[in-house]
């Protein structure tokens, strides 16, 4: 079975084509590389349309397709395409001390308008209410939002993961009063933290618009262009998602890059465990792979200069790329990034000599061949495609992130409930059963609690279940 | 060595706020939410940061904080009003004005919300705190191994809710803290042990808040790609191993938690004790440093400290140790050390 993977980056934009049926660079049957395009999609479409060939040759059929799009990103760095975005918060008056927006950048507070409406609600740690919920105050509030002038909404509450009533609520009044305004419920898109959660719903339904024009435009340019199989698009952490789903949960594709490159190295070398250096036009990021999968950011990330909790990879970013290396000033910037690589590594060689250093990316031979104490940095065939390559390699997840009571049912049924389930959502955003495995487990104990309250997040990822279809 | 510090303005907030988060050892909370907060009410103005020994004898000194879940504080943030309403309590029991406000413990979220106290009443803070590191009771402090009381204590909870606490031993305070901070919802600002000026510079824990911006100024700069072991120098610290972490077991209620790794370089297996924080490493079996020293367990990609609760396996660690800046009277070790935290049995001289 054919797979077809692209990735985006800043520079440039890579498809590469696999053979199911084979692993590792043996599968690759093609790869393509075209400058990325201002409207992104257009350069997407080119790169698979230089795969044609390739296809043809195949005498197969395209089974999936997978993106890695900065669509989204992009639009959050530019401060473009994105919709005038109200946020309502339900929680106790004292939260107006970091009221919604606070830190964020100034382009993006103008393009959104930066409104922020505080609402008497939310939960408290053991589920019991702060205020209840008044109806009638709810609908002015949203009446109010509308008029000001928001065309989307996010909503947040304090301790929503826990109850989500109150956001509920509120996304039912605004689907009845004004049904074309989309809303992002902050349960839905982000984890514990109140002002990163409020944030990724505010980054989310300011893309909502957008993000339907580009999905629908990208699903009629792939039909045009003869594929008739299902898409999916990279989530941050590597995984994928429906491409309808990145109808409603665009914000869960940033950051897609450094973890697609990263797992095309892993697929491309056999490597489990290495350090990745994947140098590309603009510029050179260095990150870690752990047990086939980008580590994660222990620290929270920021995305377009707005705070967020999102899983991110754990990746170190140096500001010299390809680009910089050519031209009167090349010998210089390319010392620099020999420099900066070698700094890089030195840190990640202080966790672990042995790790084997991996170069990918578009500028990847620009990474000199030894570094200090790495005899040998592993330059795998197709490295300059090893982001397309891992969106095409992209698994399917499904994760477990919540707060529970390790009395209430016992430490064992209560992990066994959540691997379950975890593994339940993967199959259902599309694993094939058979496949799908629990890849990781944290029971972290709550700090400063009394009590056994400990958080329990589960992983789970299976490969994705290849739907035959027509054409 | 390090520059005493004379004001916080909007620029020292992010320095101190990376200090504050390696002194944690681990714990003390994100300290990110502080530093929002700080910086906000900050604004375009400064808090004047005085060593205790600078104000009058007789000043009244009122430390103030967070109690309870970083994960409550982290849903439904603490108001500056809140941490301003604590102090005034405190001083209204004792019919006093406080004449500058005190940190208690310098380690994560509580090195931030003391100065958010200041900035709200427009006093200064004592360049200080009372415990060197982040401790998670409030008895574990240099004024309490000095015999001075806790109370009176002010809870405020984030509906303005104010309990007050007088009359009691600070192992009652304790205790009260505790069933006060859950009815108000898990999290409370506090503001407790009103001292003098003049005991404060004999028992308090003096330049805290300048050790904590000099070290976060150095791990800010570490961004430009200083290796760990060059910035363990520059900071003075050690590093105790370097490895990936191979084995986590959680924490069960009061059984430490236990952290292995093994050392890349020597081979040797390190071995952590962790509560809410960092309290013990032994190599190969053998203790190599322990509280009330300040352990930090840095992730090498980012050289940025990772928490108790952030710990995950296939993580590229340094633990870093910073001795203890504060020379605690032998009879503290059994308070701070970790008998402090029932692994004395390890730590037997």
């Amino acid at each position: 079975m054919l797979r077809l993977g692209v990735d985006v980056g800043r520079t440039n934009t890579d498809a590469a084509l696999l053979d199911d049926r084979a692993t590792g660079a043996t599968s690759v049957l093609g790869v393509a590389k075209v400058r990325t395009t201002p409207d992104v999609s257009s350069g997407m479409v080119q790169a698979i349309a230089m795969l044609a060939a390739d296809i043809r040759r195949a005498g197969d059929h395209v089974r999936t397709v997978m993106l890695g799009t900065t669509h989204f990103s992009e639009a959050l760095q530019r401060a473009n395409h994105l919709t005038p975005t109200a946020a309502i918060r339900f929680g106790p008056p004292s939260t107006g001390s970091l009221p919604p927006f606070v830190d964020w950048p100034q382009a993006l507070l103008r393009a959104l308008g930066g409104r922020g409406y505080l609402c008497p609600g939310g939960h408290e740690f053991n589920g019991r209410t702060i205020a209840r919920l008044d109806p009638g105050r709810l609908r002015e509030v949203i009446t109010r939002v509308v008029s000001d002038g928001a065309e989307a909404i996010a909503v947040s509450a304090v301790f929503s993961p826990i109850d989500p009533e109150f956001e509920l609520r509120a996304a039912e009044v605004v689907h009845e009063r004004f049904p074309d305004v989309p809303v992002t419920l902050s349960h839905e898109v982000g984890r514990c933290g109140l002002l990163g959660r409020e944030n990724a719903a505010i980054l989310n339904a300011a893309l909502r618009n957008y993000a339907d024009e580009v999905v629908t435009d990208l699903q009629r340019r792939l039909r045009a262009a003869g594929l008739r199989a299902p898409v999916y698009l990279s989530q941050n952490d590597g995984t994928l998602m429906d491409i309808d789903y990145a109808r409603r949960y665009p914000v869960a594709t940033m950051g897609t890059g450094a973890a697609n490159a990263m797992r095309g190295a892993a697929f491309l070398t056999g490597l489990s465990s290495c350090a990745v250096i994947d140098v590309g036009g603009a510029s050179t990021s260095v990150g870690l792979l752990d047990a086939g999968y980008p580590s994660e950011a222990p620290h929270d990330v920021t995305v377009a200069g707005v705070r967020t909790n999102f899983r991110m990879p754990n990746v170190l970013s140096v500001g010299v790329g390809g680009a910089s290396a050519t031209g009167v000033r090349g010998s210089e910037a390319l010392a620099q990034l020999a420099k900066r690589c070698a700094d890089a590594v030195e840190r990640v060689r202080s966790g672990s000599d042995a790790l084997p250093v991996v170069a990918v990316g578009g500028a990847g031979h620009l990474v000199p061949d030894t570094l200090p104490g790495v005899p040998m940095v592993i330059r795998p065939q197709h490295s300059t495609a090893a982001n397309a390559i891992g969106a095409a390699v992209a698994q399917v997840g499904g994760e477990v992130d919540r707060l529970v009571s390790l009395e209430t049912g016992g430490r064992s049924r209560t992990l066994a409930d959540a691997h379950q389930e975890a593994i339940d959502r993967a199959v259902a955003a599309g694993a094939r059963p058979s496949s799908v495995s629990v890849v990781a487990t944290d029971e972290v104990p709550m700090t400063y609690q009394p009590g056994d309250a400990t958080r329990v997040r589960v992983k789970a990822v299976g490969e994705l279940s290849l739907r035959d279809r027509d054409g | 060595m390090v520059e005493p510090l004379l004001r916080i303005g909007r620029s020292e907030v992010t320095p101190i706020a990376a200090g504050a988060a390696f002194l944690g050892s681990g714990g003390g909370g994100d300290v990110s939410l502080g530093e929002q907060l700080l910086r906000r009410t900050i604004g375009d103005g400064a808090i004047e940061v005085v060593p205790a020994s600078a104000l009058s004898p007789s000043d009244l000194v009122i430390h103030a904080g967070v109690a309870g879940s970083p994960y409550v504080m982290e849903e439904c943030p603490p108001h500056g009003d809140h941490l301003g309403d604590a102090v005034q309590a405190v001083a209204d029991r004792l019919g006093a004005k406080a004449a500058a406000v005190g940190i208690v413990e310098i380690g994560g979220l509580n090195a931030l919300m003391p100065l958010v106290a200041a900035a709200t009443l427009g006093l200064p803070v004592v360049d200080g705190d009372l415990m060197g590191r982040a401790f998670p009771r409030l008895d574990q402090t240099s004024l309490a191994v000095a015999g001075r009381s806790i109370e009176p204590m002010a809870m405020v909870g984030s509906s303005g809710e104010t309990v007050l606490f007088t009359n009691c031993t600070n192992s009652q305070v304790g205790q009260l803290l505790w069933a006060n901070t859950q009815a108000l919802g898990g999290a409370a600002a506090v503001a407790l042990y009103p001292t003098s000026a003049a005991v404060l510079s004999h028992e308090g824990i003096p330049g805290s808040l300048s050790m904590s911006h000099f070290l976060g100024t150095e791990l800010v700069v570490a961004d430009g790609l200083r290796s760990p072991r060059e910035l363990a120098e520059r900071i003075g610290a050690d590093i105790q191993f370097e490895g990936r972490v191979d084995e986590i077991r959680p924490r069960a209620r009061e059984v430490p938690g236990t952290l292995t790794i093994e050392d890349h370089h020597t081979g040797q297996v390190a071995r952590v004790d962790f509560m809410d924080e960092y309290l013990s490493v032994a190599l190969d079996g053998q203790p190599t440093a322990a509280a009330p020293d300040i352990l930090a367990a840095m992730d090498v990609l980012s050289l940025r400290p990772v928490g108790t609760e952030r710990l995950r396996r296939g993580q590229l660690l340094a633990m870093f140790r910073l001795p203890a800046v504060y020379a605690w009277p032998s009879q503290a070790t059994g308070l701070v050390g970790p008998a402090g935290f029932g692994l004395g049995a390890l730590f037997d001289d």
